[in-house]
């Protein structure tokens, strides 16, 4: 599976593709155009967009804002499940990879809505099939009458044996904040270790993940900024792996003052779009423009290594990313307006 | 006794030679052009063909893109018409 056959052709030819769908995605205008309108005006507009075929399905069965947001996650996952279709070789295989984030979030949909007791029918609807588990297979976890039976169901998956080794201690809590950091961290370790492995385009995979795992991590501190925690209970929430260690992040955890925090980060971050928006934070913000903007510099920075790179995994990422800020978008878009809450707050959640 | 060793050329002969030495090099100038030009439409056409399957409304304008390299050959196929002729 890991071979190309054909020489660059196959690359080009993918590339292009997702660079063509990324040029579709909507500008920023149209977003402050849909800031204007009513609930009803943004439903026919994104009924007029790629979204069209899956309102058209999903109309019998939902309707109103829960049909945009049906829509909206089903076109996401079925849009990721037709680039893995496309994409050739190694780049499918680290797209994969990838992909499998969308494989912890729905586990842990499934087992955090069997526990509350929801019904089956709710957790189908916000489970997105975006990444290795299918919709057959997602299913048949929902239909399973007990959150045992369907972790049970994972037994092949690399995520099991972390679920095995952390949901007792999760269901004794009774809260899966654990269980959650602790299969990120393994989703993002086994990233690490498949970009390491000598394959070809490998690096720039690896850069990639990099820079994911320095956002994340990024953001962590900044939720944590003026909560009375200290640094032994904030130890399993960092991510390692990345420019800093978790030594490191826990010291920088407890720094006081924002622009002391602000140039520690900067001493590590490398990258120059990183560094513009750390030099953005120095004012006290609210925690999701702060987050807006670190994710902001992240696609920057990763489209312009996708130009720089034209022919690797970046398109493909870059691509992947964008799709999924669309979607947050326009959920929040739609979310936003049937609460009533003025534009430029809604503005402030969007990612454009 | 007879002498294997020298040959001699006729004036036919001198003739013949760089005739197939000039059908040589028409080959050469069609062949290596039809070479780079397939060389440079490969990553041109796979990309008009990813770009075609998302947007239909360029083809015409990618099978245009694809088929430039393919002025090569023509230079290749003139400058082997010279030799020849």
């Amino acid at each position: 599976m890991s071979v190309v056959i054909g020489g660059p052709a196959p690359y080009v030819y993918v590339c292009t593709r997702m660079r063509v769908r990324k040029s579709k995605l909507l500008p920023r205008e149209e977003y402050l155009r849909m800031l204007n309108m009513s609930l009803p005006q943004i439903t026919r507009l994104i009924e007029e967009m790629e979204y069209k075929k899956e309102i058209d399905e999903l109309a019998s069965s939902f309707d109103g804002i829960d049909l945009v947001e049906e829509a909206l996650s089903w076109n996401l996952a079925k849009e990721f499940q037709a680039i893995l279709a496309i994409t050739p070789g190694i780049l499918k295989q680290f797209t994969k990879s990838y992909l499998r984030r969308w494989d912890i979030q729905n586990v842990l949909t499934i087992i955090r809505g069997k526990k509350q007791g929801m019904s089956a029918g709710k957790i189908k609807e916000v489970v997105v099939p975006a990444g290795s588990l299918d919709v057959l297979f997602l299913d048949r976890m929902i239909a399973e009458e007990s959150a045992e039976r369907s972790i049970e169901m994972l037994k092949n998956l690399p995520l099991y044996s972390v679920i095995e080794r952390e949901y007792a201690g999760a269901v004794e809590t009774g809260s899966f904040g654990r269980l959650e950091n602790e299969l990120y961290r393994q989703f993002y370790a086994d990233l690490i270790e498949e970009a390491r492995s000598g394959l070809k385009g490998g690096n720039q995979f690896l850069k990639s993940i990099q820079l994911d795992i320095d956002i994340r991590n990024i953001k962590t501190i900044f939720r944590l900024r003026g909560q009375p925690i200290s640094a032994e209970e904030t130890a399993d929430v960092w991510i390692p792996g990345a420019s800093f260690s978790v030594d490191e992040l826990k010291r920088i955890s407890q720094v006081e003052t924002i622009d002391e925090l602000v140039d520690t980060l900067r001493k590590k971050v490398k990258s120059p779009a990183l560094v513009d928006a750390l030099e953005g934070l120095r004012e006290e913000k609210p925690i999701h423009e702060v987050e807006n903007s670190l994710t902001r510099a992240q696609l920057d920075y990763m489209d312009r290594l996708s130009k720089r790179n034209p022919f690797s995994i970046y398109p493909i990422l870059v691509y992947l990313e964008k799709k999924k800020y669309e979607v947050t978008n326009l959920r929040a878009l739609a979310r936003g307006k049937q609460a009533n809450l003025p534009a430029d707050r809604i503005e402030n959640y969007l990612v454009i | 006794m007879v002498d294997l060793g020298v040959a001699t050329l006729t004036l036919e002969m001198v003739a013949e030679s760089q005739m197939g030495l000039k059908a040589l090099g028409a080959g050469l100038a069609v062949g290596l052009t039809g070479i780079g030009a397939g060389v440079a439409e490969m990553g041109i056409g796979s990309a008009a063909v990813g770009a075609t399957a998302e947007n239909k409304d360029i083809f015409g304008l990618a099978l245009l893109l694809t088929v430039i390299p393919e002025t090569i050959v023509i230079f290749g196929l003139v400058v082997s018409l010279l030799i020849l002729f």
